[in-house]
C-alpha cells in the first residue's frame, strides 16, 4: 500500500510541475497576441489595457495610412519576388545535395543551412557594405537578393525531408519503364516532394514578409518595408494605428497558416 | 535510385544555389572580414586597430558580454517552460496536439515587431502585468519591467519559444516510449525516469533547440531595442548605431565578426556538449 | 491534385508580383515625396497638417522618414549621390554640421513665394526657421502637486525614483545639459557643472530614454513624473490624455530654432522646395498652432495666441528674447560629450 502511494505522489508532482510549467508557457504564447488584438479596438488615443471604450476607428485610420500601405505593399514584392528565387534555387539545390549520401553533400548541406545560424544582422550589414563597393544602389533587386540568402535554408529544409521520404523504387520503376529523367522528374518526383516544397517556400515567404535585420540595413526611405516601418513608428510615438495594423497582420497570418495546413500540411513538415 | 555522385545533372542542379551563394552570401562576409581589418573603404591598408580598439575597451567588452549573458539566460528560460510544453504537445490526445502545435508555430510566423510590441503593452508600469501582480499582492510597487533586462530577457524567451519547443517535440517523438514503459515497470517513478531516462536521450532535440534560441535571442535587435528601451545596448543596436548613425563602417564591421565567431563559438560548444553526453550514452 | 493547382497558381501570383518588384523604376509625378522628420509631435503635425496640405497643392503624396538631426546628417553623408531623402529637418546644432558636410542646397528663395514673409529673424540662405523649439519641465500634474520653477527642482528628494533624463544625441538631452551647466556657473564650452550635478542626481533618476518617443512612453507609463522636455511634445501627449503639464523656468526660456532644407541632388527638388514652402504657408502655420500640436508659427502674417501666449511669449518680440544657445561651440565638443554620457550617466 505504501509503494502505491508513493508512486501516486510522485507521478502527480510530475504531472502538476509539467502540466503547470507547460500551461503557463502556452499562456505566454497566446496572451500578447490576444491583448494586441483587443487593444486595436479601443476608442481612445491611448495603448492602455484594458481599454476604456471600443471601436473600429483605428481600422479605419489604417485606410488612410499611405505611408504604411506602400510599406505593406513593398513587402508583398519582396517577399513575392524572393520566394520565386528561394524555390528555384533552393528545389534545384536540395535535389542534387538531398538524394546523396556522399561526405560533400553533408558539408553543402550544413553550408547552406547556416545563413540561419549566423547573426543576420551581421549579414545584413555585410550585404549593404557589399552593395555600397560594387556600386549598386540600396532599391528593391538588392533588398531581395539579401533576403534570398537567409530565406533559401527553408525551402531546403523541408525540401530534402520530402526527398528523403521519397521511395527509390518509385523512380526506378518509371526509368525502367522507359520515361527519361526529365520527366521522371516532371511527373513522379515534383508532385511527390510538391507538399515540401510547398511548405518551405511558404516559410520564406513568412520569412522576408517579416525579416528586420537584413531590411534595416537594405532598405532606405524610398524602399520602405512594413516591420521597419512599424517598428520606426513603435520606437517614436505610441501610435494606436500599429495596433491596428498588427491586427490586421495577425489575422492574415492566422489565415495564411491555416491554408498553409491544408494545402501543404505545414505541421507534419515542422516537425 | 540516385546519381552517382558528382553526376553532370547534379552538378548543373547544384549550380544556380552555388553560384548565388558565392555571389550573395560568401562574398559579402569576406568584404566584411576585409573591411573589420581595415581603416576605411578604400581597404589598402591592413590593421587589427579595430579589433584592439573593441577588445581593450572595457565598455564595448561589456556590452559583447551582456549579449552573450543575455542569450543564455533567454534560453534557461526557454528550456525551463519549453520542455513541459513539449511533453504535453506529444502526450496530448490526438486532436488537442493540432490545436497546440498551431499555437506552438502561430508564434514564429507573425512579426516579431508585432509580438514585441504586444509586451510593450503589457510590461509598462500601468500594464496588466503590473497591475495583476499588485491585486494579487505579489509585489507592493509596480515593477521597473519595460526598459530592464528582466524585461527583455522575458520577452525574448516568450518570442522565441517556438524555436525551442518544435525541436524538442521531433525529438520526443522518436523516443522508443518502450523505454519509458520498462523503466516504470522496473520500479522507478516518474521523475527518475524522466532524469535517468528520458532527459538523456531527449538531448539531441535540447541542443537543437537551445542553439537556435541562443542564435536567435542575440541577434534579436528589435525585441533588444524596444523593450530594453535603447538604453540597455546590445551588440545588434551598437552595430547599428556604428554603421549608420556613425558611419563607422570598419569599427562596425569588427563587432560583427565578433558576435559571428562569439554566437558560433557557443554554438559549437553547445554541439560538443551534445555530442559528448551521447558518446557516453551509448559506448 | 489539388496540391499541385494551389502551389502552381501561388507560383503564378508569386512571378507576376516579383517581376513587378524587379522591373527598373522610373520617377514619376507618382512617385511620393520622400522627406525627413523628427519624432513626435513634429511626425504627426507633418503627417496630419503639412501632408494633406501639400497634396491638396501639388498632387503629390509625402512619405516620412523619422529620424534625429544628428542621424539625418549621417545618413546624407554616407549617401550623397543619392540621398534617402529630399528634405531635411534641422535644429541649429546639427544644421552647422550639414553645411559643413556640404549635404544641404542653398534655399532657392526665388521659387518660394512665402519665404519674404518670414519675421526677418527666422530667414536663413539655407532654409527657412520654420519654428521655435523651448523646452522647460515636463511634470505629472497629479502626482506633483507643487509646479516646478527651474532645474533644481529635478534634483528634489522627494521625487526620487521619478525623474526622467533623455540622451545627449536629441537636441532636447544637449540643450539641457548645457542650460543646466549655465545655471550653475557653466556654459557652452564648459557643461562640467551639468556633469556633476547630474552624477549626484542618478540615485534619483528612474529612467533614461535613449529617444524622444521611448520618453514618452515613460510618461504614458507613468515611469517617470518629472524630467525636462519640449513644450510641443508635453501639448501632444496631453491631447493623448496623458497626465502631463509643461512648467516655464524661472531662469529664463532656453530655445533653439528648427527649420527645413533642400538637400543636395535630391532626387524631386521642385517637389522638395514647394513642401518647404508649404510650411511656412500662413494658413499651414495657423493650423499648426493649435491643440495638439502648437508648433511656434515664424511667418509675420501669424499672430502668437492660444498655449503659446500663456506659457512661452506674448509676442515675435518676445520670441527674440528667449535663451538661445551658441551652438558652434557646443558643436565642437558633442561627440566627447555624447561619449562620456552614455559611459557615466547609467543607471
Amino acid at each position: 500500500m505504501a509503494e502505491a502511494r508513493r508512486f501516486d505522489l510522485d507521478r502527480l508532482s510530475f504531472r502538476l510541475t509539467i502540466g503547470g510549467l507547460a500551461g503557463i508557457a502556452l499562456f505566454f504564447l497566446i496572451f500578447p497576441t490576444a491583448i494586441v488584438l483587443l487593444t486595436s479596438f479601443t476608442s481612445t488615443q491611448s495603448l492602455r489595457f484594458p481599454p476604456s471604450g471600443y471601436s473600429l476607428r483605428w481600422y479605419a485610420a489604417l485606410i488612410d495610412a499611405y505611408q504604411m500601405q506602400q510599406a505593406a505593399l513593398n513587402s508583398l514584392k519582396v517577399a513575392a519576388a524572393s520566394t520565386v528565387l528561394c524555390v528555384l534555387l533552393g528545389t534545384a539545390g536540395a535535389l542534387a545535395i538531398g538524394r546523396s549520401t556522399a561526405r560533400w553533400a553533408k558539408i553543402l548541406d550544413s553550408l547552406f543551412m547556416s545563413p540561419l545560424l549566423l547573426p543576420a544582422l551581421a549579414f545584413g550589414f555585410a550585404a549593404l557594405i557589399y552593395f555600397s563597393l560594387v556600386g549598386a544602389p540600396l532599391s528593391l533587386p538588392t533588398l531581395i537578393l539579401g533576403h534570398v540568402a537567409v530565406c533559401v535554408p527553408f525551402v531546403l529544409r523541408t525540401t530534402i525531408a520530402s526527398l528523403a521520404q521519397l521511395d527509390p523504387a518509385l523512380l526506378d520503376a518509371s526509368l525502367s519503364l522507359g520515361a527519361g529523367q526529365f520527366f521522371t522528374f516532371r511527373r513522379v518526383t515534383l508532385p511527390l516532394i510538391g507538399r515540401g516544397i510547398a511548405a518551405g517556400a511558404f516559410l520564406a515567404f513568412m520569412a522576408s514578409f517579416d525579416n528586420v535585420p537584413v531590411s534595416l540595413f537594405l532598405t532606405d526611405a524610398r524602399t520602405e518595408v512594413l516591420p521597419i516601418h512599424l517598428w520606426q513608428i513603435i520606437d517614436t510615438n505610441l501610435d494606436v494605428r500599429t495596433a491596428a495594423a498588427s491586427g490586421v497582420l495577425i489575422v492574415l497570418t492566422i489565415l495564411l497558416m491555416v491554408g498553409a495546413e491544408r494545402f501543404a500540411g505545414l505541421s507534419k513538415q515542422l516537425h | 535510385m540516385t546519381a552517382p555522385a558528382g553526376s553532370a545533372s547534379e552538378w548543373r542542379l547544384l549550380l544556380p544555389l552555388g553560384a548565388f551563394f558565392v555571389l550573395f552570401f560568401a562574398a559579402p562576409l569576406i568584404v566584411l572580414l576585409l573591411v573589420s581589418l581595415s581603416d576605411g573603404l578604400a581597404l589598402d591598408r591592413f590593421t587589427l586597430a579595430q579589433y584592439a580598439k573593441f577588445l581593450g575597451d572595457a565598455f564595448s567588452l561589456s556590452i559583447l558580454f551582456d549579449t552573450l549573458a543575455l542569450g543564455v539566460k533567454a534560453t534557461l528560460v526557454c528550456l525551463i517552460f519549453g520542455l513541459p510544453l513539449a511533453w504535453v504537445c506529444v502526450h496530448a490526445p490526438a486532436r488537442l496536439r493540432s490545436l497546440l502545435l498551431f499555437l506552438v508555430i502561430l508564434p514564429i510566423l507573425t512579426s516579431v515587431v508585432v509580438r514585441t510590441f504586444a509586451w510593450i503593452v503589457i510590461l509598462g508600469r500601468q500594464g496588466i502585468l503590473n497591475k495583476a501582480a499588485i491585486s494579487l499582492g505579489l509585489i507592493d510597487e509596480p515593477l521597473r519591467l519595460l526598459f530592464s533586462e528582466v524585461g527583455v530577457v522575458m520577452v525574448l524567451a516568450q518570442v522565441q519559444m517556438p524555436l525551442m519547443v518544435l525541436p524538442l517535440i521531433t525529438t520526443l517523438q522518436r523516443i522508443d516510449p518502450n523505454l519509458a514503459d520498462a523503466s516504470w515497470a522496473l520500479g522507478a517513478g516518474h521523475w527518475r525516469t524522466f532524469r535517468r531516462v528520458i532527459l538523456p536521450l531527449w538531448l539531441p532535440g535540447l541542443v537543437a533547440g537551445s542553439i537556435l534560441v541562443f542564435a536567435a535571442c542575440t541577434t534579436a535587435f528589435v525585441t533588444q531595442t524596444l523593450i530594453g528601451g535603447a538604453r540597455l545596448v546590445y551588440m545588434p543596436l551598437y552595430i547599428y548605431q556604428q554603421a549608420t548613425g556613425a558611419n563607422n563602417w570598419p569599427f562596425a564591421a569588427a563587432m560583427s565578426v565578433l558576435l559571428m565567431t562569439s554566437v558560433l563559438l557557443v554554438v559549437y560548444l553547445l554541439n560538443m556538449v551534445g555530442r559528448t553526453r551521447s558518446a557516453v550514452q551509448h559506448g | 491534385m489539388t496540391v499541385l493547382i494551389g502551389r502552381r497558381q501561388i507560383l503564378e501570383a508569386g512571378l507576376a508580383a516579383g517581376a513587378l518588384a524587379l522591373l527598373p523604376r522610373r520617377a514619376n509625378a507618382a512617385d511620393p515625396l520622400v522627406v525627413a522628420t523628427f519624432p513626435g509631435t513634429w511626425n504627426e503635425a507633418h503627417r496630419d497638417v503639412l501632408a494633406p496640405y501639400f497634396r491638396k497643392k501639388t498632387g503629390a503624396e509625402v512619405t516620412q522618414t523619422i529620424a534625429l538631426a544628428t542621424d539625418q546628417v549621417a545618413k546624407l553623408e554616407a549617401s550623397r549621390g543619392k540621398p534617402p531623402f529630399d528634405v531635411a529637418i534641422m535644429d541649429e546644432g546639427p544644421l552647422l554640421d550639414a553645411v559643413k558636410a556640404g549635404v544641404l542646397e542653398k534655399y532657392p528663395v526665388d521659387k518660394s513665394p512665402n519665404y519674404r514673409d518670414l519675421v526677418p529673424a527666422f530667414q536663413d540662405p539655407w532654409g527657412p526657421k520654420i519654428s521655435l523649439q523651448v523646452i522647460g519641465i515636463g511634470f505629472n500634474p497629479r502626482k506633483i502637486k507643487e509646479r516646478p520653477k527651474s532645474w533644481n527642482d529635478l534634483f528634489n528628494p522627494a521625487y526620487k525614483g521619478r525623474v526622467g533624463l533623455t540622451a545627449l544625441n536629441s537636441t532636447l538631452g544637449m540643450a539641457f545639459m548645457v542650460d543646466l551647466a549655465r545655471t550653475r556657473g557653466g556654459g557652452e564650452s564648459d557643461i562640467e557643472p551639468a556633469f556633476k550635478a547630474l552624477k549626484e542626481l542618478l540615485p534619483g533618476v528612474g529612467a533614461i530614454s535613449a529617444n524622444l518617443g521611448a520618453h514618452a512612453a515613460l510618461f504614458q507609463q507613468e515611469q517617470i513624473d518629472i524630467a525636462p522636455y519640449n513644450f510641443n511634445f508635453v501639448q501632444t501627449l496631453k491631447e493623448k490624455g496623458v497626465d502631463i503639464e509643461f512648467a516655464t523656468l524661472d531662469t529664463g526660456i532656453p530655445a533653439w530654432r528648427t527649420s527645413l532644407h533642400l538637400v543636395k541632388n535630391a532626387v524631386q527638388p521642385d517637389l522638395a522646395v514647394q513642401y518647404i514652402d508649404a510650411h511656412i504657408a500662413p494658413e499651414v502655420q495657423e493650423d499648426m498652432e493649435r491643440t495638439p500640436y502648437w508648433v511656434i508659427p515664424t511667418n509675420r502674417k501669424v499672430p502668437l495666441k492660444g498655449e503659446i501666449v500663456k506659457q512661452v511669449a506674448k509676442s515675435q518680440d518676445d520670441l527674440a528674447k528667449l535663451r538661445y544657445f551658441d551652438w558652434s561651440k557646443i558643436n565642437e565638443r558633442r561627440s566627447e560629450w555624447i561619449e562620456r554620457f552614455n559611459r557615466d550617466i547609467k543607471l
